[in-house]
């Protein structure tokens, strides 16, 4: 029954990873690939990009932690506070879900940009005699745009999770003698940390893995990892580079991730 | 079950006292103004069809539900504007709320660590009331890996542990099948017993009611429309309500004029009250087949039907009026279905109830 599955996980899936991991090892000679067994590529990630590296991680993280928090009160509105109106608040989650990826990005850069909203908003309400220049170009117009993209996709794993805590174990833990704030910590978020463990690394993960973004809305300094991974293999193909610095990436990914988790795992009950 | 309804203390002041009690959601009034004193001791029912406001009740005393008037005391503190943690109550609840990312000892544990009570005292605590309701062996389990039973337990024991003034009990014993819950009610009568405190509980089986109780208020459509002992509310029943809610009765209409009570069956006696339509209500097996001399009240009817149930029969007779009578009898008398019978009991065993 799992033949076909793992057919084509094997075909779409192991086999280019496994591909590309084997290329991390390899040589480029006159734009060819050379087979080797070299690790002079992720040497030359750590000595000539972990800068870009430690600045995605960065981003990266303050974007999942933001990005969590918004989503969790939001979500945390709609289950317990919203009533009836919860349902229409979800709907206007998933409806922003529609409006694409790239059509998010423009709109920032229409809102942000020296001639965009917030200026001519700015200027005509005469707070300001030029249009600003630091809403845009810059790494908070990234932080902005991804925090806006992905609050949708954080919002659903977390009210997934907190649909799942029943109204009666709050009504438990205050007729046990717990006040509102402990009833929140001992009993609502250990029960949802699922959700939110996993919106956390849904977040991170697309955040850091983000070229296009920073391309448009960060200017020419705010540069992260995937931009330079996008021009090993664009421009200078060297896949080789290329892939040592993705699975570099992808290793100090995992690694945030696990150390997210494991911090979250402190709200667990003794 | 009815030697220890009297109360268990003569004159001493209630532990809990509802006065002028009432709850509206909207325009629904789900209970009206309501008077009741709970005392000490007591193993208190509040039974009732659903929808009776009862569940509202329970909830109003642990401090759930905000009344919509009328104030609440318990120890003679009014507590009517305090949340649940504030209240010396602890309630199980219907669906029992355990925490599920919690074992046993530690849903047992949470409400003495949130009271800092010492970390040796607490496992002390906790070890003794899960030995009190036999759950020592489940102390590492999660609550998913429970049956119905044993979440029973362990929600019991979680309230129980915090030495509560008063216990509330939601439906606890709705969830459970037939033999549990028997199994049950035996175990919270023997724990009553042991630990002495006050038990409030709701539930709409009268004979979870009558089986645990030495109190029963019997509440119809929010308002609270007889309290006593079991024995007392089941002989003496209000309302023909009451009487049917309790156990099976036979209600028979009548009509009261200048102090005589016709039958629309037949019988007459005299009995005196306000004129108007009456009901009488008498217990079947207070009623006999082919009465003898002592039966005051006699109706002829036809045999329906015969049903053999073990320690009784029950005959159902459907008299001359239209009106059915049941009869439960130790011994089978031998009449056959169809034949005409005559069915009698004793005054002193009906109940005469005014209104239809």
């Amino acid at each position: 029954m799992l033949a076909p599955a793992a057919a084509v996980f094997a075909v779409l899936f192991v086999a280019p990873f496994a591909f590309l991991f084997v290329v991390s090892f390899w040589r480029v000679k006159t734009f060819k690939l050379r087979p080797d067994f070299t690790f002079d590529n992720y040497a030359d990630t750590f000595t000539k990009y972990l800068e870009p590296l430690v600045f995605t991680m960065a981003i990266g993280f303050a974007i999942a932690t933001l990005t969590t928090a918004l989503a969790f009160a939001f979500a945390y509105v709609i289950r317990f506070k919203a009533g009836r109106h919860g349902n229409a608040l979800l709907v206007v989650t998933l409806v922003t879900l529609f409006g694409g990826y790239l059509v998010k990005i423009y709109a920032w850069k229409t809102i942000l940009g020296t001639e965009g909203i917030l200026n001519s908003a700015l200027l005509a309400l005469g707070l300001v005699r030029e249009p600003l220049t630091i809403f845009i170009y810059n790494p908070g117009a990234v932080v902005v745009t991804l925090t806006h993209f992905l609050l949708p996709l954080a919002v659903l794993p977390i009210y997934g999770s907190l649909r799942g805590v029943r109204d009666i174990t709050l009504e438990a833990a205050r007729d046990l003698g717990a006040r509102p704030a402990r009833v929140f910590l001992d009993v609502v978020l250990p029960q949802c940390l699922p959700g939110v463990t996993a919106a956390f690394a849904f977040c991170f993960l697309i955040a850091a893995g983000d070229y296009v973004t920073p391309r448009y809305v960060g200017g020419p300094y705010t540069s992260m990892i995937g931009n330079f991974i996008e021009g090993q293999f664009s421009l200078k193909f060297d896949w080789p580079s290329g892939a040592a610095m993705a699975f570099t990436m992808l290793g100090a990914c995992l690694a945030c991730v696990a150390v997210s988790r494991a911090l979250l795992g402190l709200a667990r009950p003794r | 079950m009815a030697a220890d309804a009297k109360r268990p203390d003569g004159g001493r002041t209630p532990l809990v006292q509802l006065r002028g009690l009432t709850k509206s959601f909207g325009p629904v009034v789900a209970v009206r103004p309501l008077d009741l004193d709970i005392y000490a001791g007591d193993f208190f029912a509040l039974l009732g069809p659903s929808g009776c406001g009862k569940t509202t009740l329970l909830r109003m005393i642990g401090g759930f539900t905000e009344p919509s008037g009328g104030t609440i005391a318990i120890d003679g503190v009014d507590v009517t504007r305090l949340g649940p943690e504030k209240r010396p109550t602890n309630m199980v609840f219907q669906g029992y709320g355990l925490f599920p990312h919690m074992t046993v000892r530690q849903n047992i544990g949470y409400g003495l660590r949130l009271a800092r009570v010492a970390v040796a005292e607490r496992a002390g605590r906790v070890e003794r009331i899960m030995d009190l309701v036999r759950i020592a062996e489940l102390a590492e389990r999660r609550p998913d890996a429970l049956s119905g039973g044993q979440a029973q337990r362990v929600a019991l024991a979680r309230a129980l542990v915090m030495e509560p003034r008063v216990l509330l009990l939601d439906e606890p014993l709705a969830a459970l099948d037939l033999k549990l819950r028997k199994q049950m009610q035996e175990e919270l009568r023997r724990i009553h017993r042991q630990i002495g405190g006050t038990f409030v509980f709701v539930t709409h089986d009268q004979g979870e009611a009558m089986g645990l109780a030495n109190r029963i208020a019997v509440m119809e459509a929010g308002s609270c429309v007889q309290e006593g002992g079991p024995e007392e509310i089941y002989r003496q029943p209000k309302t023909r309500f009451v009487s049917s809610f309790i156990g099976e009765a036979n209600v028979l209409a009548g009509e009261r004029r200048a102090g005589v009570v016709t039958l629309g069956a037949g019988a007459g006696f005299a009995e005196a009250g306000a004129d108007g339509t009456v009901s009488v209500v008498v217990r079947p097996e207070d009623v006999r087949l082919d009465p003898g001399a002592d039966a005051e009240i006699r109706l002829d009817g036809r045999l329906e039907d015969v049903v053999f149930l073990g320690p009784y029969t029950r005959y159902r007779v459907v008299l001359d009026s239209g009106e059915e009578v049941v009869v439960h009898a130790g011994d089978a008398a031998g009449q056959a279905v169809g034949e005409r019978v005559a069915v009698g009991w004793r005054r002193d065993r009906q109940r005469l109830v005014q209104g239809s």
